[in-house]
């Protein structure tokens, strides 16, 4: 342990020279902005700087992307809670609970337990991969394609939980996003499903299109309807400080969003975003009034704008100790460190330790940056929503167009952005949530791959999901799940809860 | 008639447009297509290429990654592009020389390409979980034969180049092996690390860092000749499958109607980089092998490809009915 440390020393000893803060800053700097910027993700921004990065050393590169990689998960949560478009996935459900506290006026106390949040999420989260790191990546080599069978479906079934209206229409949503996500290749066959012949379809629904249709453009038309004025417009600025009685009623929902968060994002496939849409399921289960659930409750900003950002932090675990990438972002990082001479793999902390541990250092200089850029900037954003709402919608449809395109550089995929804001904005008309929708959508290509990659393995053989322990606990938690949303008695309560 | 005429008139001036564009290409900014997200393998390859390039041809080459359909989309948008020599493509076998076979797509990967030259190669790796009893190719096709189905080998997905090695291996050898792919050649090795499959026929670049850390245990190359970055392994050919060679590429392939000499400036400079210390520093951190052919070898040897494959498409096809 006291090696550690000593190593976590060394690393801040590289972590703190002038050059590398300097790097550090910016790639704060960069994140912040291009998660406040909907739709605009990290994995274009770093693939885009990525040849201005030649030239550094590639400890000073790979502190700088990975800041950029953080630094967006900060930013995310502004235009979720400002306008009700977030910036990134993984902010989806901020905006569900961090839209309706800026219109009661409370934005300021919104974006402020969103950076503070993220600020101890962060920095536990870089602890547990200073720590725990090569074990915890160990631990998910254990985790074989039933026991992630079973956790997408503990995930769906929580999806309902999501749900503030009724939970017949949130399973609606969830089979409509099911339905979105079957659309490409049947990665079994390689044969074209629901495409259309339309090669762009081929590696399905982009998702940044369908949250920048279903959240951002539909968002914007339905505030375009009619004359009503805005009650942005409105809004108290308030004081930035979150009062103490809403830190204490956060407190519990950011620490338990961190543990989420710091064991999704070891797991591969999109564990930030998963991480903060359970996050939000959960708080939702735990608290004592779920009414409060959808209509600004302060946990509802606090859990996943945590675990989104622990995540973050612990993505980086695979890639470090295996050198192996779980996400789009990471294998960019390989990318990376490869074109400045280093191939990432099991050997990378014992030859590069300068890499590894100033990385790690470097972690919790750039989320303490992070909280210092942000919480000023509070006072800023908030004024952003006093301009008149005419010019502003003008400003969030040209960038999420933008944002949109630079995923893959597709027209297309502007064109699906157009599709998906008429299906959000009919949705809205019926009152339908889009949040469960996307929950399907992301989980249901996952849950599929899963579940005939096991079969494949155990040679059709279905008992292997109870075989296992680890699947066979997550099963039991979905059925002790469902049977808790089926049961008559809770059954009344949730009426209650859902038809306030 | 007029029609015609002036047709024809514009179809010249159209001809001698290109002409004198030729003699002073490049004049802009050229985009280099690459069919696959950024950060993977042909990523790096095509930008170490966008380097050179740009150093040699004094003009800005930016990397524009055109990802979807295992690199058909990509590919598709180049074949279709103009032939003006500013839209080129770092193309990769599995979309040139596999996916027309196997799927169908808009282009013909002799006819709607001009090839300029391959500029780095890889093999695959065979690698297996270490718990398996399974030494050497030799072993490998014993176990196999022993156990029909019972051993499982992770791909990059249905129809990649990962999956179509295998199968002709299996094919060549008489044995049948449990196809289990994955999103991706990283998450199939990782797959054989933490022994979900047995074993997969896997890039050198994602195969090195296992092996060296003894988390796999390499059996062989799949290329014709052993590899310069893992000497001591021998190749599928000389132990148990006479004959068999395959081999990941990447190469820069431009628009079918792009002139000659904008293909023949190329080559050169493509010559020129293939001997260059520099570049072969940087490929061989990738695990690639820099290399140079002629555009008409090129050509030929994708034509020899797309035949290979699609004999064995023949023959598996016959084999279940």
């Amino acid at each position: 342990m006291t090696d550690v440390f000593a190593q976590l020393g060394h690393g801040f000893a590289v972590a703190a020279t002038p050059i590398n803060l300097f790097f550090c800053l910016v790639g704060a700097i960069c994140g912040t902005l291009i998660g406040v910027l909907p739709g605009l993700g990290p994995v274009a921004t770093i693939s885009l700087l990525l040849p201005a990065t030649y030239a550094l050393s590639p400890v000073s590169a790979i502190i700088m992307l990975a800041g950029i990689y953080y630094g967006a998960q900060y930013g995310g949560s502004t235009t979720a809670i400002l306008v009700n478009i977030p910036g990134e996935s993984t902010s989806v459900v901020t905006a569900i609970d961090g839209y309706k506290m800026a219109q009661q006026g409370r934005a300021s106390e919104a974006l402020a337990i969103a950076a503070i949040g993220s600020f101890i999420a962060g920095c536990i989260g870089t602890v547990v991969i200073a720590l725990l790191g090569p074990p915890l990546a160990l631990m998910t080599q254990q985790f074989a394609s039933p026991d992630y069978f079973s956790l997408m479906v503990l995930g769906l079934v929580s999806a309902v939980v999501l749900a503030n209206g009724s939970a017949f229409r949130a399973i609606a949503m969830i089979f409509l996003g099911l339905l979105l996500g079957m659309v490409g290749m049947d990665l079994n066959t390689g044969e074209a499903r629901m495409t259309f012949g339309l090669v762009e379809l081929s590696d399905g629904i982009n998702f940044v299109a369908l949250v920048m249709g279903l959240f951002g453009v539909a968002e914007v038309i339905s505030n375009l309807e009619g004359t009503s004025v805005r009650i942005v417009n409105k809004m108290r600025i308030g004081t930035i400080w979150p009062s103490f009685s809403a830190l204490r009623g956060a407190w519990g929902a950011v620490l338990r969003g961190t543990a989420l968060g710091t064991l999704f994002g070891i797991l591969p496939g999109g564990g930030a975003t998963i991480a903060s849409f359970s996050a939000y399921a959960l708080e939702k289960r735990v608290a004592k009034d779920r009414s409060r659930f959808g209509n600004g409750a302060i946990e509802g900003v606090a859990g996943p704008e945590s675990a989104n950002n622990a995540a973050a932090q612990t993505s980086f675990v695979p890639l470090l100790t295996m050198g192996i990438p779980t996400s789009a972002t990471m294998a960019l990082m390989v990318g990376a460190l490869t074109l400045h001479g280093i191939a990432p793999g099991p050997m990378i902390i014992s030859r590069q330790p300068d890499l590894f541990w100033g990385l790690i250092a470097s972690m919790f200089l750039g989320n303490a940056m992070l909280v210092i850029i942000n919480l000023p900037m509070i006072g800023i954003w908030v004024r952003l929503l006093a301009v008149p709402y005419r010019l502003l919608y003008l400003v969030i449809v040209v960038v999420c167009a933008i944002g949109v395109y630079s995923v893959n550089n597709s027209s297309f995929d502007v064109y699906m952005t157009v599709g998906f804001s008429l299906l959000g904005y009919v949705l809205r008309k019926l009152d339908a949530e889009p949040a469960p929708l996307l929950m399907g959508f992301v989980l249901g290509p996952m849950v599929e791959e899963n579940f005939r990659r096991s079969l494949i393995t155990s040679h059709g053989d279905p008992m292997v999901f109870l075989q296992r322990p680890i699947s066979l606990a997550l099963i039991l938690i979905s059925a002790a799940l469902l049977i808790s949303i089926m049961m008559p008695t809770v059954r009344q309560r949730r009426v209650e809860v859902f038809q306030e | 008639m007029m029609r015609i005429a002036a047709a024809i008139l514009s179809a010249g001036m159209a001809l001698s447009a290109t002409a004198a564009s030729a003699q002073e290409w490049p004049s802009k900014t050229i985009k280099l297509v690459v069919p696959y997200a950024p950060g993977g393998y042909t990523d790096s390859v095509a930008r170490i290429t966008a380097r050179y390039l740009e150093k040699e041809l004094g003009q800005t080459v930016i990397v524009d990654n055109r990802a979807g359909g295992g690199g058909i989309v990509g590919s598709d948008l180049v074949a279709k592009s103009p032939g003006d020599g500013y839209t080129l493509c770092i193309c990769s076998v599995g979309a040139i020389s596999v996916a027309p076979v196997a799927q169908t797509t808009s282009y013909d990967p002799v006819k709607s390409f001009k090839p300029v030259s391959v500029v780095s190669t890889i093999p695959q790796t065979v690698i297996v979980n270490p718990s398996l009893p399974i030494n050497t190719m030799q072993d490998l096709v014993a176990y196999a034969k022993a156990n029909p189905g019972k051993l499982s080998y992770g791909s990059s997905g249905a129809g990649g180049l990962m999956h179509y090695s295998v199968q002709l291996f299996d094919a060549r050898n008489g044995t049948k092996m449990t196809h289990v792919p994955f999103k991706g050649g990283s998450p199939a090795t990782a797959a054989v690390v933490s022994g979900e499959v047995n074993l997969s026929f896997t890039n050198m670049t994602d195969a090195l860092p296992q092996m060296e850390a003894n988390k796999v245990r390499a059996l062989a190359v799949t290329s014709a000749k052993r590899n310069e970055f893992a000497p001591q392994l021998p190749t599928v050919s000389e132990t148990v499958t006479p004959g068999y060679s395959v081999e990941s590429w990447n190469g820069l392939m431009a628009p079918a109607s792009t002139p000659d000499p904008i293909i023949a400036k190329l080559s050169d400079v493509l010559k020129k980089m293939a001997a260059d210390p520099e570049v072969k520093k940087s490929m061989a951190v990738v695990g690639a092998s820099t290399v140079f052919t002629t555009p008409d070898e090129y050509k030929a040897q994708i034509a020899a490809e797309v035949e290979q494959w699609r004999e064995l498409l023949k023959e598996i096809a016959e084999k279940k009915n």
